[in-house]
């Protein structure tokens, strides 16, 4: 009973796995797993793992989502697909740096599993450097290198990136001992310093800088330098700055050659693809007889170049020499600072330092911190004390009094690296004051001067007072004087008319004095009218007087309109 | 900030010259960084004013927003690795546009020059420091790195795909409107935005 218990329950379990998927029909098809993609460059891949274990009539199709797409779609190139893996390159992708959502199932006829879905991801993140192109062309003493940058002109995924990656370089010469040498190259560089008519072998990997990303080595290639060119190339180029040009100097250890140096932008070398054309002559350096040229200032424009010299010997013309970076701004010199000092107290002496002015008074932009070299010393001795202060106000203490110091300063860059410095500013010099002793008798001796020549002064004022009283009495009249002889002054009565103040007098008395004020009015008609009315009334007009009061009052009008 | 470029136009070369100090540029001090960069990212700055007269009207129509990520700029303790990292991404895609061929016409031949010289200079400066504090920092890197497998987008990371996304847009942008005249100056004058956004950048670099 219980053998054919456990024998039933055997063959139901053996059985199952038979008879179920038998029943439903491969609605239990199982999903992919591991879906995970691989992108090299423009090649995107996606790859997974089947999970059913009959693999017969068993496809696999994708779909994908970008944002800003509401559904699903077909992903091209992964339609079903026999295999694990499909290359979705063709998608075209307008934005490599946006998230991408992915999802595989099984097919098998008219079934299919569940969607399996690939963790989202950008494009860009997870992109990896592809292989290299490389071209060589040999010198006698240099390897010319052309890389092309990885992916293809029209790369969406390195599309803006085609101009920041760099080359690492390593070289090595396949002679008995292989030193290698690893050098960080553009995509169109040279590698210098090689022994002519030897072989040497190179691999190339790219980087890109940020985000730090590095590619796979290349195969290695192997070339053989020429030999040693007739005419040599021109050796450890020199550039300076002086005054208002530019020295280029080099060595050579020939005669009778001509020379001709040529400039470049530097910012060209990131630029991949051949720039051979876009050298250009340096004046004053063309077909020169020595090893030196003076170029004037304005050839170059501010910035970082390259410069390169040939020789050439009548016929024969060398390679290229060593190509030298220079940056305009090295010309730039550091004025000297401006420095002042006083005495603060009878040991001290106060230094203030300003900042450098250029000849024409125009004042320097301090763009990089400054440190100052100050030189001490005591007038008489020559014995010098020597300084360094980052601030610009300072004290010397515990001096001498009534001593003269002198100081002098200069201008250094902070970092030692740089090991630029101005000259000298102007000496300085200065007495202490006088000490302590000698001090509080000096400031007694001030006091009782002033106040001597204060009691001085109120001395003098009251002597003079006494003098101007006896010798210079003033010729003024007593006040009750002024009573009886002032008289308004005939302006008075101008001013009287114009505010058109009207008083109508009359005569009572005939005397001469007496004048009559009347109305002014322009209209001479009026007036003569006016006057003849009140001459009428008042009756004690005589003709005289009429004729007098009337002329006067003309005048007055005359000299009032006047 | 229209009283500069008349200014710098009146500096001229010699003037101009005389004033700055030097550097030779293999021997840059890093600590300097943010002095350099403010100096060269306003100098960039000036030189994209100056490279066009005016900004033509009929050009406003076409105007697009292009969303300058300003929220990095925003940060209140990002890593002084970042802010470079970031500046140096900038840099990057600046150049990268501006040395397309595709506007002989457009602008002057050279106050183009100027302008990609004066970013090579910037990248020049931010690639010798970046390198410096890659050697200092090796191993701090590879923890870097192993995050940046695993996760795929570790923090550092996204600040820089926000701008890579920005300058992408202006990128797609020109290639629409197939590199007219209009759409440089656009172009133009969105980057000038942007330096004038890092130039405000610097100062963070400054209190480190």
């Amino acid at each position: 009973m219980l053998a054919l218990l456990g024998a039933t329950t055997l063959m139901l379990v053996a059985g199952a796995p038979w008879v179920l998927p038998a029943a439903s029909g491969g609605t239990n098809l199982k999903s992919p797993e591991n879906g995970r993609v691989c992108i090299i460059d423009d090649n995107f891949i996606l790859k997974w793992n089947s999970n059913s274990e009959s693999v017969r009539n068993v496809t696999f199709s994708a779909e994908y989502k970008i944002p800003g797409m509401d559904n699903w779609k077909k992903l091209p190139g992964c339609q079903h697909i026999t295999s694990t893996e499909c290359n979705f390159s063709s998608v075209k992708l307008k934005n490599v740096y946006e998230k991408i959502e992915l999802r595989i199932r099984a097919e098998k006829g008219n079934n299919a599993s569940q969607w399996h879905e690939v963790k989202p991801f950008i494009p860009f993140q997870k992109a990896q450097i592809g292989p290299l192109d490389v071209h060589l062309e040999a010198e006698d003493k240099a390897i010319i290198i052309h890389i092309s940058p990885p992916g293809t002109k029209d790369s969406i995924m390195w599309a803006m990136d085609h101009s920041s990656f760099i080359y690492s370089l390593v070289i090595w010469k396949n002679s008995p001992s292989p030193e290698e040498r690893t050098e960080t190259v553009y995509s169109r560089d040279k590698i210098y310093k090689l022994s002519p008519e030897t072989t040497y072998c190179l691999k190339v990997k790219a980087e890109l800088r940020s985000p730090r990303r590095v590619g796979l080595y290349s195969p290695v290639y192997c070339i053989n330098t020429t030999e040693k060119h007739k005419v040599p190339a021109p050796e450890n180029i020199e550039i300076d700055a002086e005054n208002q040009v530019y020295v280029l100097k080099w060595d050579y250890a020939y005669e009778n050659t001509t020379f001709r140096a040529q400039w470049s932008h530097e910012f060209l070398k990131r630029i991949p693809g051949s720039h051979s054309d876009k050298w250009k002559q340096i004046p004053n350096c063309e077909d020169v007889k020595t090893t030196h040229c003076v170029i004037p200032q304005n050839v170059f424009p501010e910035g970082i170049h390259r410069i390169r010299v040939q020789a050439s010997n009548g016929n024969n013309t060398s390679f290229w020499s060593e190509e030298k970076i220079f940056n305009t701004e090295m010309k730039t010199i550091l004025f000297p600072p401006v420095i002042s000092m006083k005495s603060v107290n009878d040991d001290s002496l106060h230094v203030s330092i300003g900042a450098p002015k250029e000849s024409e008074n125009k004042s320097v932009n301090q763009l990089y911190p400054l440190i100052y070299e100050v030189i001490f010393r005591e007038n008489t001795s020559n014995a010098e004390r020597k300084v360094v202060e980052k601030r610009t106000d300072f004290t010397f203490p515990n001096l001498k009094p009534l001593t003269v110091y002198c100081v002098k300063a200069r201008a250094l860059t902070e970092n030692d690296k740089w090991n630029k410095s101005s000259v000298f500013s102007d000496t300085v010099c200065e007495k202490t004051k006088p000490g302590n002793t000698s001090k509080t008798w000096l400031i007694a001796g001030i006091c009782t001067a002033l106040f001597s020549v204060i009691v001085a002064v109120y001395v003098v004022k009251v002597l003079l007072r006494c003098i101007n009283y006896v010798f210079f009495p003033s010729s003024k009249p007593p006040s009750t004087v002024d009573e009886y002889f002032s008289e308004p002054p005939v302006r008075n009565l101008l001013l009287s008319t114009s505010e058109e103040r009207t008083e109508r007098c009359s005569v009572i008395e005939n005397a001469n004095t007496l004048t009559v004020i009347e109305e002014t009015n322009p209209i001479d008609e009026d007036h003569k009218k006016y006057n003849s009315q009140t001459s009428q009334d008042s009756g004690n007009y005589s003709n005289e007087d009429e004729n007098s009061g009337s002329k006067i009052s003309e005048e007055l009008l005359q000299q009032e309109t006047v | 900030m229209s009283a500069e470029p008349d200014v710098i136009r009146k500096c001229t070369w010699p003037v101009c010259l005389v004033g700055l100090f030097v550097t030779g540029i293999l021997s840059l001090d890093c600590s300097l960084l943010d002095v350099h960069l403010r100096r060269v990212t306003w100098q960039n700055l000036s030189l994209l004013s100056r490279m066009s007269k005016s900004f033509p009207i009929e050009c406003l129509r076409e105007s697009k927003a292009f969303e300058l990520p300003q929220e990095i700029l925003s940060h209140t303790q990002p890593l002084t690795r970042d802010i470079k990292e970031a500046f140096y991404e900038m840099s990057r895609q600046a150049f990268h546009i501006f040395i397309q061929d595709t506007f002989k016409s457009t602008w002057e031949e050279k106050h183009l020059r100027q302008v990609q010289i004066g970013l090579d200079q910037q990248l020049q400066y931010l690639e010798q420091c970046l390198e410096e504090e890659e050697e200092e920092n090796e191993d701090m890197r590879e923890m870097a790195e192993d995050e940046w497998t695993q996760s795929g987008a570790p923090v550092p990371q996204l600040s820089n795909l926000e701008l890579r996304r920005y300058f992408n847009r202006i990128d797609r942008f020109l290639k629409d409107k197939k590199y007219s005249h209009c759409a440089w100056e656009i172009v133009r004058v969105e980057i000038r935005r942007c330096f004038y956004f890092f130039h405000k950048f610097t100062a963070l670099l400054r209190r480190k």
